[in-house]
Formats: structure tokens, C-alpha cells, sequence
């Protein structure tokens, strides 16, 4: 029996330069950046005070009305992917629970759940306010936060902060009841949740997955911890919306951004049979990973050039047809350098030929967020058949070899490469197809 | 076409039984219990004093010089590398020289790390001003006190890196965090990439430490633990009456799982074959399970499927059983829902001794199946001793069974309500 086909039916995206795929495509053709000062907390001290935000966004206009008082047992990356289903879904016309109960176009027990996730941070006012009621001579006790301090959170505290919850809250909204997964691999997981929800369908396991990643780390916990691995910009405080440079002369460091991305798969019968809109086909996936990432203070590209070598071999094509490579970009000098040798040992020679593209430069890094949004944006690009602008980008930095533009460029092919890896050494590929 | 096969060569385990397969094994058909009052931290105040805790655990008794390589490893971290090492020496995968390093994968439930306690309270409280936080104050002061690695191996992936850099792994490499469903989870997809080619061998389990105050804080919230505190030893009481909720433990458990064919031509000794594994979602509720236990059911159901077998076929389920009100008698309805309300399958809960490992322990329980076809033996459910009306089925109650196992079934269902089991049977 040969696999099943999967389609992209459906493209969710909850960025900090816009929400919703339309919208967000509009703002990568004109370059628009989302980055700015923080203004979520007082950034004074911390050495990098810009990040990409998602400026008055809650989730409480994309849940049903009877579950809106969940909302506040959502931490901020439960929301932005609770947000993110809800668009992926109504642009998919596939009608789930969570859009009109009474309509249903999906049986339940066939629409599968994958997202990506990372450590949530807590919210540091509401775990202090508990904390600061167990403090015996000026510092916290242990034995008065047993006793009664701890009583002082809510109860469903720790539902708040699983990273499992993004994918209990979708699946719990739109009544998905098959498989349900949660990929904690850092920048890799949006790439990895999509390939292995992609391995599902074709495996019969589910007839529509909802899969991609979503995180928040622009809180600061989420800052100080990137910031102790020194991978943050410290030098455009001043300039926010240049600070973000990747494959750039000037790139000098990551700037942390928030949001997050789900695609709708789709079996291929399934979405020609309705008509559906197909982004993109699901042509080819690699995963790996480079024993040397345990050390953090290294940079690797997470064995991404065996994982684009898997990739593109699945996809059965050579690397000539590619229409765009969706680089991952950080920023940071390293990671550039290794993400470019990477594409060229996968791709060969041509890699530096190919028109390629980064979205950091508007968003900043998103984490597990990344990955998937970064495939809503190929499958945008090879849909409308146009590679985007890379923010920022004006020299390529010495050592980094991409065909990369600072103005959009018109597509003419069937494929696009989109991959990512990050902290740890994880990394996933993906080849789209486009659908005919 | 036909599917390609996936067996067991290699296991290894860290938890409060043991600190290797064969001790816990051991523990468990001597009913022992892994549980005390919690020394990991003063809990004395907590409403439960008391844990499942790995205790006089030494990394380099099983690494070795090979230590150096692993300098900020966190305590998960320690059990999973252990457990892996003993794994990997079983299955002799090291000594075949063809292995392709690129088909080598690493896929863990592996938990988040433990939070910097002292440091991270003692910040909110320093940095605390008139009612709410002073981030420019706070981040300062957490520039200055924060290390480092002690906030990096806390992200759930680092465990993967570890076992990676160990093994030199460069294959596929994921990390599921799906709650206490986790390494079940991901012992099935990590079949499932063998499966369809994309990996020759996979390392694969899960590691879990959450008994630090912040662990504890939030499952006592939930009001989750078993709080009979001067009853500590027979606490966990899955399937009882009198059961009051779960005994936090902490472990890992490692599987080295591959191609059926490629560990023949190694001459491999094959432990057990994974032949089904399925998944679910109760859509139901953040809080509470599906009460019928229709999402159980439905991973059961989608498990035997993948097995192509029936029902009849299952000796012995292995069962998450986790000792809460609701989570026992929502398992015992899935089951019933499947194999039928007369059903005589046994069922037991090695929880009651071991407690629950979280995200390491459906790894844990498999491990458990594999000796119970090697040893005809059924690990009990201890500390049973009253018929709860809506838990009646045969929890091998308080001592080992001898019976006759091919076919196991292992259970194991998230908070949020993601539900995992996997069936294997005996290597043929």
C-alpha cells in the first residue's frame, strides 16, 4: 500500500507583525518589522530591552463563548496557539466543534493534535504575590510556603505552566480525539510536530492533524535565561526595528520574539474531494541531531544538514528544483555560520544559488514558535509564488553563503526546503510541494 | 508491502526500587515500597511529607571517566544517562560496527529540569516592591545570581542532548513533555519512525524528577497527592477504596528499540516486539478525565488494532493506575469498555510500590511487561485491601502472580487528557 498524500489545508499564525495568514503574508512582502522596546514589563537592566510582542492580544476572541473563562488558566503560549487553531481551522473550511458544534465537517476521532511547546515560564507577579506571603525575617520559608503561602496560588496553578496543555485546550475546543502529541525540542519542534503529524496521516493514523508550535519567552525569565547564553542583540536598543540581521554583515545577536504557528494537514482525497484550498503539499521530512549541541555554548546547526539531506531525498528531487530555502536565521554570528555550511553540505554547491529567505528579521526568535511559522510562511511563498523580502538583510556576513534579497523576488518552481534547530542540537526539515 | 518489525534488545531503569532493571524487579515481586518521607527538601510542612524518591544514586558508579563529558547534567538528567548506559550495554548495539550513526535516533518523555529553587524565590522576594515585581530590580539581581547551566538544563530537551552526545547519536531526535503520558508516548512514535524507515534504532524511554517544592506545590494544589501522611508506606492504594491520590516519584527508564531484521543479522538478544501502539485525546476537560472513559478505550482499542489482535489475546495490562479517586475507576471503565464488563484480564498498578515517575513512568511499566513474559510472573498492585464497587476487576492484589504472559498491554494517560498504550509480546 503506498502512503497516503499529505496536504496544508489550513494556516494559522499569531505573530508579533500581524495575526492571521493573509495579514501576515501582506507584511512580509512589505518588510514590515514587528520588533520594538519592550513594553510587557521594565526592561531597564536586562543588556537586550526589544523584542518582538504581540501588542493587546488575548485569546478570548478565538475561543467558543462558553469557554472563555479558561482563558485565565492559559499561560501566554496557550493562548497564542488556542489563537492560532481557531484561524487555522476557519481558513481551512473544515468546520470542527470549536468553530459551529452544530455543523461539524470532521469526524472527531479522526482530526489529530500536534504542538510544539517549551518551557513556560511563570508568571513571575503571580508566583511572587504567593512567595512574598512566606517570607520569616526578610527571606522566603520553606516551612511558612508548606503551611499556608502556597495556598495563595490558584489551585489549577500547574495546569497553567504543562507545556501538554497547548495541545489539551485545542483538542478540548475543536473535539479533536485522536492521537495528540507535544514536541519540546526547542526551535526544532514546529518543524518536528509537523513531520510527525504528517507521518500520521500517511500512515492512516488520522485523517486531519492540526500541528505546529507556539511559545512565549518574552517574559523575564525568557530573557534572562537567552540572555545568560549570550545569544541576544545588545547593540540596537536604540534602533529596534534594524536590530535583527540575519546572514547580515551586521548581524549581532538574537532579538526574542513571541507567537507561533498551526498548519492544518489534510489527506490529499480528503481536501481535492471538498475542494479545499491547498497551500502545499508535504513533500518530503528529516529529523536529526548533533551529538556536539550538548554544549550550549557552542553553536551547531542541530545536524540540519542531515536532516535536509533526508528531506530532499524523500521529496525524490534534486536540489536545483528548489524554488527557496526558508533559512532559520537567528542572528547570532555562530549559529549563521553553521546554519550556511549546513544548507551547502545538504544541497551542495547550488545552495548558495537558491533564493532563500528569514523571517527573524521581522519577528525576531520565536522558539518553538519558530518552526511553524516559518512553514506557514513557505507555504504561503510557494503558493503565491514569491520568495519575501529578509528584513534587514543588506551584505551577507562573512562566512555565510544564502541568496538572500532585502526586496521580494517572484518564484518560478514546484518546491521550497524550510528547516530549523536550535539549543540542544535538534533540528527538522521539511520540502513543500506545490499543488497542482 | 509488509511493516517492518520493532523489538526491544536493551533496558535499563533508575527509580526508587532500584537503581537497575534487575533490583527493581526484584523489589517489586517482594511487594517492596519505594516510599519515604521526603528528604529532597523540607516537606514537613507540605500537605504530603512524603515521596518516591531515588535515593544514594551515584552517576559515575555507572559512566564511569566518561562523567567528564557530562558536567552540568541535572538529576533527571543522571537517572536517564544511567538508565541509558545499562540499555545500551544489554543490547550490544555499540559492538556492531555497521551502525550508521545518522540512523541512530534518541526519542524521550523526557520532564523539564528542577527549577534553581532558593536562588528563584529568594529573587522574588528581593526584588519585591510595594505589591508587585521590580523587573528592572530583578533583573540585576538574577544577572548577578542566576547560573547559567542550572537555568539551560531545565529546558526538556537537554536530556536528549545528553544521551546524544553519549551515544553519538546524529539520527532523528525528539522529546514528548505529554504529562504523565509522556515516555509511553514516546516508545510508540519512536516505533512508529522505525517503523516507516526513517530510524535502524532508536534510544527511548523518558526521565522525570519533580520532587522539589515547586513539583510538590503545584500537585498539592491540585489536590493530586495522597496526603495520608503518618500512613506513608501503604499511601499508594491504586484501585482501592481508600485511595486518596498519587505518591510522587522520580526516575527514568531507557529502551534500546530497533529493526526487527537488522537485530537478527546482529545476532542481537531480543528482549520483546512492540506490536501495537495507540493513541488518543479525551477532549474532554484540562481538570477531569472523560468519565466514561472513552479516551482510554480509544487508545486500547486503537493499540490492539495496530497489534491485529483481539482483545483475548491480552494476559496481562499493565495499568496506569495512578492511586487518584478518578483517574482508577475511569481506567477500569476503558477497560471494560474493550474487553467487556466480565472481563478476567488482570490488572495491576506497580505504582503502588514504585510510585508515579510522571513522564518516566509508562517506560517504567514497560519495562515491567517485558519481565513479567520472561519470568511468567505478574507484578502485583499492593496496599489493596478494599473493593472500591466502581474498581472491579483483578488487580493481582498484594503478592506476585505466576501466569502464563505473552501478550502485554501498558497504559498511560496525560493530564489534559492524552491517552497512550503500547502491547508487546514475547521476542519469537
Amino acid at each position: 500500500m503506498a502512503d497516503r498524500r499529505v496536504a496544508i489545508t489550513g494556516l494559522g499564525v499569531v505573530a508579533p507583525n500581524a495575526c492571521g495568514a493573509a495579514a501576515f503574508w501582506d507584511k512580509l512582502i512589505e518588510g514590515q518589522s514587528g520588533i520594538d522596546r519592550i513594553s510587557a514589563f521594565d526592561p531597564t537592566n536586562f543588556p537586550c530591552r526589544i523584542g518582538g510582542e504581540l501588542r493587546d492580544f488575548s485569546a478570548r476572541g478565538y475561543v467558543p463563548r462558553d469557554y472563555r473563562k479558561a482563558v485565565k488558566v492559559m499561560a501566554r503560549d496557550i493562548e497564542i496557539a488556542v489563537a492560532a487553531a481557531d484561524m487555522a481551522f476557519r481558513d481551512s473550511g473544515i468546520v470542527t466543534k470549536g468553530i459551529d458544534p452544530a455543523a461539524t465537517t470532521i469526524d472527531s476521532r479522526r482530526l489529530g493534535c500536534n504542538i510544539g511547546a517549551g518551557l513556560i515560564c511563570s508568571d513571575l507577579n503571580e508566583l511572587g504575590a504567593a512567595v512574598n506571603t512566606a517570607v520569616v525575617g526578610g527571606k522566603f520559608d520553606l516551612k511558612t510556603w508548606g503551611s499556608s503561602g502556597m495556598t495563595n496560588l490558584t489551585p489549577l496553578w500547574l495546569l497553567k505552566y504543562l507545556p501538554n496543555m497547548l495541545s489539551c485546550h485545542v483538542t478540548i475546543i475543536h473535539g479533536a480525539e485522536g492521537p495528540s502529541n507535544t514536541i519540546t525540542c526547542g526551535d526544532a519542534s514546529g518543524h518536528l510536530a509537523i513531520g510527525e503529524a504528517a507521518r500520521l496521516i500517511a500512515r492512516g493514523g488520522a485523517d486531519v492533524v492540526i500541528a505546529g508550535g507556539a511559545e512565549s519567552k518574552l517574559n523575564p525569565m525568557g530573557m534572562l535565561r537567552q540572555q545568560l547564553l549570550k545569544r541576544l542583540c545588545t547593540t540596537g536598543n536604540d534602533s529596534p526595528t534594524s536590530a535583527c540581521r540575519p546572514f547580515d554583515a551586521g548581524h549581532a545577536g538574537a532579538v526574542v520574539g513571541e507567537g507561533g504557528g498551526l498548519v492544518i494537514l489534510e489527506e490529499m482525497s480528503r481536501a481535492k474531494a471538498r475542494g479545499a484550498r491547498i497551500y502545499a503539499e508535504i513533500a518530503g521530512f528529516g529529523a536529526a541531531c548533533d551529538p556536539c549541541g550538548l554544549d550550549v555554548m557552542n553553536p551547531t546547526a542541530g545536524g540540519l544538514e542531515n536532516a535536509a539531506a533526508k528531506a530532499v531525498a524523500q521529496a525524490g528531487i534534486d536540489a536545483s528544483e528548489l524554488g527557496m530555502i526558508l533559512a532559520h536565521g537567528t542572528a547570532v554570528p555562530g549559529e549563521d555560520d553553521c546554519e550556511c555550511a549546513a544548507w551547502k553540505a545538504a544541497l551542495g554547491e547550488k545552495a548558495p544559488s537558491i533564493p532563500a529567505f528569514a523571517l527573524t528579521g521581522a519577528t525576531g526568535s520565536l522558539f518553538a514558535g519558530a518552526g511553524a511559522m516559518e512553514v506557514v510562511a513557505a507555504a504561503l511563498a510557494l503558493h503565491n509564488q514569491v520568495v519575501p523580502q529578509t528584513v534587514n538583510f543588506a551584505s551577507l556576513a562573512e562566512g555565510c553563503s544564502l541568496n538572500l534579497s532585502a526586496r521580494p523576488r517572484p518564484m518560478n518552481a514546484d518546491y521550497v526546503i524550510s528547516g530549523s534547530f536550535g539549543i540542544g542540537g535538534q533540528s527538522g526539515v521539511l520540502v513543500l510541494r506545490k499543488c497542482k | 508491502m509488509s511493516k517492518r518489525r520493532i523489538v526491544i534488545t536493551g533496558t535499563g531503569a533508575v527509580n526508587p526500587l532500584g537503581h537497575d532493571v534487575e533490583s527493581m524487579w526484584k523489589a517489586m515481586l517482594t511487594c517492596q515500597s519505594g516510599i519515604r518521607p521526603t528528604e529532597l527538601f523540607d516537606a514537613s510542612t507540605f500537605p504530603s511529607t512524603f515521596s518516591a524518591q531515588v535515593t544514594g544514586f551515584d552517576l559515575a558508579a555507572h559512566i564511569g571517566q566518561s562523567i567528564t563529558k557530562h558536567p552540568h547534567i541535572g538529576r533527571h538528567g543522571s537517572f536517564a544517562l544511567a538508565a541509558a548506559i545499562q540499555a545500551w550495554k544489554q543490547s550490544r548495539l555499540g559492538e556492531w560496527s555497521k551502525l550508521d550513526p545518522r540512523r541512530l535516533g534518541v526519542y524521550l518523555g523526557s520532564g523539564e529540569g528542577s527549577l534553581d529553587f532558593d536562588n528563584f524565590t529568594g529573587l522574588l522576594v528581593d526584588a519585591w516592591k510595594d505589591g508587585s515585581l521590580d523587573t528592572a530590580e530583578w533583573a540585576r539581581l538574577a544577572l548577578e545570581r542566576m547560573r547559567l547551566q542550572n537555568e539551560v538544563q531545565q529546558e526538556s530537551n537537554m536530556v536528549l542532548a545528553h544521551l546524544a552526545a553519549e551515544f553519538q547519536a546524529r539520527g532523528p531526535a525528539y522529546n514528548v513533555l505529554t504529562a504523565c503520558a509522556a515516555s509511553t508516548q514516546a516508545i510508540g512514535e519512536a516505533s512508529m519512525q522505525i517503523r516507516c524507515g526513517d530510524a535502524d534504532a532508536i534510544i527511548t524511554g523518558g526521565a522525570h524528577s519533580m520532587i522539589h517544592p515547586y513539583g510538590v506545590t503545584g500537585f498539592n494544589r491540585l489536590t493530586a497527592l495522597s496526603t495520608r501522611n503518618s500512613e506513608y508506606q501503604t499511601a499508594s492504594r491504586p484501585f482501592d477504596q481508600t485511595r486518596d491520590g498519587f505518591v510522587l516519584g522520580e526516575g527514568a527508564a531507557i529502551l534500546i528499540i530497533e529493526d526487527y531484521e537488522l537485530a537478527k543479522a546482529r545476532g542481537a538478544n531480543i528482549l520483546a516486539e512492540i506490536i501495537g501502539y495507540g493513541a488518543s485525546a479525551d477532549a474532554f476537560r484540562i481538570t477531569d478525565q472523560d468519565p466514561e472513559g472513552a479516551g482510554a478505550a480509544a487508545s486500547m482499542r486503537a493499540a490492539l488494532a495496530d497489534a491485529g489482535i483481539d482483545h483475548t489475546q491480552i494476559d496481562y495490562i499493565s495499568a496506569h493506575g495512578t492511586g487518584t479517586k478518578q483517574n482508577d475507576q475511569v481506567e477500569t471503565r476503558g477497560i471494560k469498555a474493550v474487553f467487556g464488563n466480565n472481563t478476567k484480564v488482570p490488572v495491576s498498578s506497580v505504582k503502588s510500590m514504585v510510585g508515579h515517575l510522571i513522564a518516566a513512568a509508562g517506560a517504567t511499566e514497560l519495562i515491567t511487561c517485558i519481565l513479567a513474559i520472561r519470568d511468567q510472573v505478574l507484578p502485583p498492585t499492593t496496599n489493596y485491601h478494599h473493593l472500591d464497587p466502581d474498581c472491579d476487576l483483578d488487580y493481582v492484589p498484594n503478592e506476585p502472580r505466576k501466569a502464563k504472559v505473552e501478550i502485554c498491554m501498558s497504559n498511560s494517560f496525560g493530564f489534559g487528557g492524552q491517552n497512550n498504550t503500547l502491547i508487546i509480546k514475547r521476542a519469537d
